[in-house]
């Protein structure tokens, strides 16, 4: 299967760089896969989850809270407001990166109902890597 | 010939002064450390965010898709009313940071009242504030403390007003201008128009044959309107970080510059000093042989 570059951008700084499979990302108007060869197109993403496919196969969950994702045959450039990226080398880092979703889920949670599911769909990614 | 004890006072005057400019240089060297920092992790985003409203900008101009008609694409010929925001510091003592900001705002506003356009000027910052009420100029609206310690909320809540009466046609473009952080001795002037959305620099003949925009027709409008809103708050936020390393590296710069320079003149002094007392020696000398001489 064909790679291509993800770019996730936040205020703060890069929160992921590099070569995946496959990306699901929240859009405005559901959630849409993209793999390499996409066509060119530009949206908006909602408060969600960000699953990425690394080249290992391995999946990665990213929170976010607001972005605009600019997809192209090659590469994906996803810029966000705010980011937590569901990972960690033993249990206190998943835990404490679980932790921080959580608050930025809490900061969030007025503006959009939805938002539970959201906060199921990470606890379940951080068991998954638990 | 100087009082001796007038030099002494002036060399610890100046000594102390020494104290408190090495003082504030090390204290904007650790901040400026930080603020680097957070205005080097944000300049990819801002960058990406220019680049994609940049082409977003440029495809709506060249192929006019869906007929999209948003103000904050299209350039408008005859402004009437135009908001300038500026960024200067809340402090002083670090060199030409301000008056920089300050003459390219009066630029600007020269340019515009040459226009017959009315201009709504902003201000961040004390000291430029201080500047313009000395000058008797009109402000719409000030903040302060705001470009010391930038803060997101208090940055979106400021820009809201323009944004929202650009949306509304209150006002016809958006200035903001800042002196922003290039490296560790120099500042770079910043005077970005940020609404209208300039699309003079996109090259239609580049896009049309790479790749196709492709924006779902029923939520264009919003979409556009979420992302201008996003653009253009963080571009007052980015604004505020850079210029908060400018004003930091600026005034690290200046106190660098007065440290030296009471060093030379404690050291100019201290000759002084020395001479008028071996001058003070030499005077005691003869008098004390002319004396002896006189009693021969």
């Amino acid at each position: 299967m064909d790679t291509f570059k993800l770019e996730i951008l936040t205020p703060n700084g890069e929160i992921f760089n590099g070569e995946v499979l496959n990306v699901v990302l929240p859009g405005e108007e559901g959630e849409f896969g993209v793999l390499a060869g996409h066509a060119s197109v530009t949206t908006l993403l909602e408060a969600g989850v960000v699953d990425v496919e690394k080249e290992d196969k391995s999946v990665e969950s990213i929170l976010i809270n607001w972005g605009v994702a600019q997809v192209d045959e090659e590469k994906v450039i996803i810029l966000v407001e705010g980011a937590v990226a569901i990972r960690g080398e033993n249990e206190n880092e998943i835990a404490d990166a679980l932790e921080e979703a959580k608050k930025l889920i809490s900061d969030i949670a007025d503006a959009n109902p939805a938002i539970a599911s959201v906060s199921a769909k990470i606890e379940s990614a951080a068991q998954g890597l638990l | 010939m100087a009082n001796l004890k007038d030099i002494q006072r002036q060399i610890k005057s100046v000594s102390n002064t020494q104290k408190t400019t090495r003082a504030m240089k090390l204290v904007s060297t650790a901040k400026l450390r930080r603020a680097e920092e957070l205005a080097k992790r944000s300049r990819l985003y801002a960058e990406k965010m220019n680049q994609v409203i940049a082409e977003i900008a440029g495809r709506i101009e060249c192929s006019k898709i869906g007929g999209i008609e948003n103000r904050c694409f299209t350039p408008i010929e005859n402004p009437k009313v135009v908001d300038i925001v500026f960024v200067t510091a809340d402090k002083g003592l670090c060199g030409g940071f301000n008056i920089q900001t300050i003459k390219a705002v009066n630029k600007l506003l020269k340019e515009y009242k040459e226009q017959d356009v009315k201009v709504r000027l902003r201000g961040i910052g004390k000291k430029g504030i201080e500047f313009f009420n000395y000058n008797e100029t009109e402000m719409f609206d000030t903040v302060t403390n705001l470009s010391s310690k930038p803060d997101k909320e208090r940055s979106d809540k400021f820009i809201e007003t323009s944004i929202e009466d650009y949306k509304d046609g209150k006002i016809d473009a958006l200035h903001i201008v800042y002196n922003g952080y290039k490296n560790m001795i120099t500042q770079e002037l910043h005077v970005n128009k940020v609404l209208p959305v300039d699309t003079t620099s996109f090259d239609c003949n580049t896009v049309q044959s790479s790749s196709m925009l492709e924006i779902e027709a029923e939520d264009e409008e919003k979409m556009l309107d979420s992302l201008v809103n996003k653009y253009v708050g963080y571009s007052m936020y980015y604004s505020l970080i850079d210029s908060v390393a400018a004003e930091h590296s600026a005034r690290m710069q200046a106190m660098d510059t007065a440290t030296n320079n009471a060093k030379e003149m404690v050291k100019s002094l201290n000759v002084e000093f020395n001479k008028a007392r071996q001058a003070a020696i030499t005077t005691e000398l003869i008098e004390i042989i002319s004396g002896v001489e006189s009693m021969k």
